[in-house]
């Protein structure tokens, strides 16, 4: 198993800098996400570290080995791309063959290591077809064996499940995660869709404009995000700017909008004398009017399946809760809204320009 | 009644076909079981006189293979000028690509007379090539530039260019820049990926750039009867020789489906072995 360690990498086209440093070990077999909106620079990092981009500065280590100037063909790595990208004019076996070839393995032992990862991937059956044959989601799974079946020292997975259906992404999401646990590979996961990233990953790594905002486990990121913008991208989050009335070394009191008062663990407020806090849609519970600890009226209510979804204005401005569907609130109703002082996460003042 | 209706979307394309190409090649067909006469183009009654002239005096039987050759050749000729050139224009930015693109159509914009009695001034015995080597004092005698295989092939290859850059161009441009990725990231060489992934892929482009430029190169008329000069003889030069020169139209119409037929029965055997099981 391999360790990854990039640092400080740079990468400019001309006179725009896609990545503006970026620094982030990654343990052996663990499970990372690059997590990012479009043009974050998460794919730019994927291309660097398999070699299709030469970074501009800074180095990468596979273990100890500096594999910054190595060719992409030389460093040991398996990928797999949105586009599958399997070899249209050879059947899966031979697809999977390829890079055992260009290693030079014995070809009895090419047939056994074919079939194994066929199995793996649950495609033996499949064996001669040719890959328009197949359907998206095997398809993914050919890319995958092919990718595995050498061994490389680690795998790259350039958004793979973006051209599935909803139902297959969800089966193949668990397929992929339980075969990185037995293979025991390090893995990194490029993705813009945040639920992939939770679900999948060991750590969370969400990047804006070239740079990581958090590096993180899920629970982490979500609960406890580095900046207001990660508290948006990954979830939705209600943001209440509220102002700090005393503050002691336990924690501050949050004065709310009705004259109560909210005591949270926090650490002090913004130089602004106020605090940000996140609280997610599941952690703020309905009331009745008047009890709680804001007061709001339905505006709109958005039914799920699993759960109701409520847009309320609030006296904090629109929040949005999540409520059980064995109750629910007629639009237009006012209610309460019961805040869990526990779970509020008071957003970190941002240093400099950022924000 | 659907059915109907969208089979009738064909019947215009389908007349023009029939009026113009079956209606055509049935008229041949018939002619050239017509029997010969003399002084009028042809006679009374039917006979296989023309199939059997051609195969008997070697005057004409040679033709064929002569001209299947020089067509395979030109074919060849384009494949290996072709194929970099269309890499190079499938892999380049799209700035260059348009202006690229505009350098191979070019030799269409100028007639193909035109462009053959260009290469006749290039090739001739006084011509520019031979001339200027000549004052140069490198030779005493002009090189044979044309009026043969070397002219008619070089002059071919370069009218016909275009139709083997295109198919291919446009099946490489159809392949998934990620596949070469793919194959890097499993260990390829360039070479290798080439040998293994990037030719292979483009197969139905070299597949059909192969079959136009063939099947053009030896039906053409005017490069070889102008490099060429008469001295190469194609079926296709005899052909019009015999329907308009000697005015038997029998004899021409059997020579012209004589050629047609083994053109198709080339173009199948090369079909059959270039076939791609995973299109």
């Amino acid at each position: 198993m391999t360790e990854v360690s990039l640092r400080s990498l740079v990468k400019s086209y001309g006179r725009s800098t896609a990545l503006k440093g970026i620094s982030l070990n990654i343990g052996q077999g663990e499970f990372v996400s690059l997590l990012g909106p479009s043009g974050c620079g998460k794919s730019t990092t994927l291309k660097c570290i398999a070699g299709f981009e030469e970074v501009t500065e800074g180095k990468i280590f596979f273990d100890n080995t500096d594999i910054s100037r190595k060719l992409p063909e030389d460093r040991d790595i398996g990928m797999v791309f949105q586009s599958y990208a399997l070899f249209p004019h050879m059947t899966v076996a031979q697809n999977l063959a390829f890079g055992l070839q260009m290693r030079r393995v014995p070809k009895a032992e090419i047939a056994t290591r074919v079939a194994r990862a066929m199995d793996m991937v649950q495609l033996t059956q499949y064996a001669e077809r040719f890959p328009k044959a197949l359907s998206g989601g095997q398809q993914q799974r050919v890319a995958l064996a092919r990718a595995l079946v050498i061994e490389p020292a680690i795998l790259l997975l350039d958004e793979p499940l973006a051209n599935l259906d909803a139902k297959l992404r969800d089966e193949m999401r668990g397929f992929i995660r339980d075969l990185q646990k037995r293979v025991g590979i390090t893995t990194i996961y490029v993705t813009h869709d945040q639920g992939e990233a939770m679900t999948m990953s060991d750590r969370v790594v969400v990047m804006f404009d070239g740079e990581i905002a958090q590096a993180a486990p899920p629970e982490e990121v979500y609960n406890h995000p580095a900046s207001e913008r990660v508290a948006r991208f990954v979830g939705n989050a209600n943001i209440l700017d509220l102002p700090v009335t005393a503050k002691d070394a336990a924690g501050s009191d949050l004065a709310l909008p009705d004259g109560n008062r909210l005591r949270i663990d926090s650490p002090a407020p913004w130089a602004n004398g106020r605090l940000r806090v996140m609280a997610r849609p599941e952690q703020i519970g309905l009331t009745d009017p008047g009890a709680g600890h804001l007061g709001g009226q339905i505006a709109k209510r958005y039914f799920s399946g699993g759960h109701v979804e409520y847009h309320v204005d609030s006296d904090c401005g629109p929040l949005i809760v999540l409520g059980p569907t064995t109750q629910t609130v007629a639009e237009g109703a006012n209610v309460g809204l019961a805040l869990d002082p526990a779970r509020l996460w008071p957003i970190p003042e941002p240093k400099g320009k950022t924000q | 009644m659907k059915r109907i209706r969208s089979t009738l979307l064909l019947a215009p394309a389908a007349a023009l076909i029939f009026l113009f190409i079956l209606l055509p090649y049935i008229t041949v067909l018939v002619m050239s079981f017509r029997a010969p006469a003399e002084g009028q183009p042809y006679g009374e009654g039917f006979s296989v006189e023309g199939y059997a002239h051609f195969f008997a005096e070697s005057y004409y039987a040679t033709s064929l293979p002569q001209t299947l050759f020089l067509g395979v050749v030109t074919t060849l000729v384009c494949l290996i000028l072709a194929y970099p050139v269309a890499l190079h224009i499938a892999f380049a930015s799209k700035r260059w690509r348009g202006l690229l693109y505009g350098i191979v159509l070019s030799p269409l914009l100028v007639g193909i007379v035109v462009r053959s009695y260009g290469w006749t001034i290039l090739l001739g015995n006084s011509g520019v090539i031979n001339s200027t080597l000549r004052n140069l004092g490198l030779i005493d005698r002009p090189l044979p530039l044309m009026y043969n295989d070397f002219g008619v092939i070089l002059a071919l290859a370069h009218v016909f260019l275009p139709f083997m850059v295109l198919p291919l161009l446009s099946s490489l441009q159809a392949m998934d820049p990620a596949v070469t990725q793919a194959a890097r990231s499993l260990g390829a060489s360039r070479f290798t990926i080439f040998r293994r992934v990037t030719f292979p892929v483009s197969m139905p482009g070299v597949q059909s750039g192969c079959i136009l430029v063939f099947v053009l190169a030896i039906s053409s008329y005017v490069t070889p009867a102008l490099v060429g000069g008469m001295r190469v003889k194609t079926t296709t030069l005899l052909v019009v020789d015999a329907l308009i020169d000697q005015f038997q139209w029998p004899f021409g119409s059997a020579m012209a489906l004589i050629l047609a037929v083994s053109a198709g029965i080339v173009v199948l055997i090369f079909a059959r072995l270039t076939r791609m099981k995973w299109t």
